[in-house]
């Protein structure tokens, strides 16, 4: 499931991404304190005044245009930029955590080749990304 | 975040059918139902009925209890509660986290961006 937000700024798109990508700007709006490698899997942590920590690998990265974080839960925020007459529109969407989609739609028979193994791609996290972070924590 | 957002997809994966949906509006409205009673109301046989309840049940959005020869099925609101409390919590960052993003680049006006309320995030 999704929450998705839309704001337009005054603001040009490469005005906009610079406050998405580096650090010291995402300081300003995102997180008391950030680390982020803006670059396809890239990793990040964020950290809040309550204590909150959390890290992200950067998914997909398209410069000006688009930014997609996994969180280390699972989840997933895209933040997509697109010139408009007023300025920039920023559109983001954050995916809840999924525990293992293909089980529990199998729970619901929502499907009747319930044997299917769990298709890779498509709209659940891709496991290169999983796999790079489990390297990248494990190192 | 607790981690615990799993039930959040089951039950969107549950009401993202129309029959499913249905079910469980009836169900609601009624308080309590079974499969033989939900058949003589919607326009599908009892098995059919029978099946969708046990499998909503086993996603936690029906409580299931024995009556009789019959099962009997109230819904549970907490799954539900779970999916309306991460939305609205993670909306409600959302929202302040662009507010503070506009009131951020406000500050950082450069070549044509000129702002007179840089915290105005309405109008």
């Amino acid at each position: 499931m999704e929450v998705e937000r839309e704001i337009v700024v005054p603001e040009t798109p490469d005005e906009v991404w610079e406050a998405l990508t580096e650090p010291e700007r995402l300081e300003e709006w995102f997180a008391s304190e950030a680390e982020l490698d803006a670059r396809p899997g890239g990793e990040g942590v964020f950290r809040w005044g309550d204590g909150d920590e959390r890290r992200v690998v950067v998914r997909e990265l398209e410069e000006e245009r688009r930014l997609v974080l996994d969180w280390d839960d699972g989840g997933t925020v895209a933040i997509e930029l697109e010139e408009c007459e007023d300025g920039t529109r920023v559109r983001v969407v954050e995916t809840s955590p999924e525990i293992a989609p293909a089980l529990e739609l199998r729970a619901l028979s929502l499907e009747p080749s319930a044997a299917e193994p769990p298709t890779p791609g498509g709209k659940t996290a891709p496991p290169d990304a999983a796999l790079a972070w489990t390297a990248a924590t494990a190192a | 975040m607790d981690g615990g957002h799993g039930g959040v997809d089951r039950v969107f994966a549950a009401l993202g059918d129309a029959g499913r949906r249905s079910l469980i509006e009836t169900v609601a409205t009624r308080g309590t139902a079974t499969a033989t009673e939900l058949a003589a109301e919607l326009p599908v046989t009892r098995q059919a009925v029978a099946k969708q309840l046990s499998a909503l049940a086993d996603a936690g959005l029906l409580r299931a209890t024995r009556s009789g020869r019959e099962t009997r099925y109230e819904v549970t609101p907490a799954p539900l509660e779970e999916a309306i409390e991460w939305m609205v919590s993670v909306g409600t960052a959302w929202d302040e986290r662009l507010a503070a993003l506009r009131r951020s680049l406000g500050g950082y006006g450069k070549s044509r961006s000129i702002r007179q309320a840089p915290d105005d995030s309405r109008s």
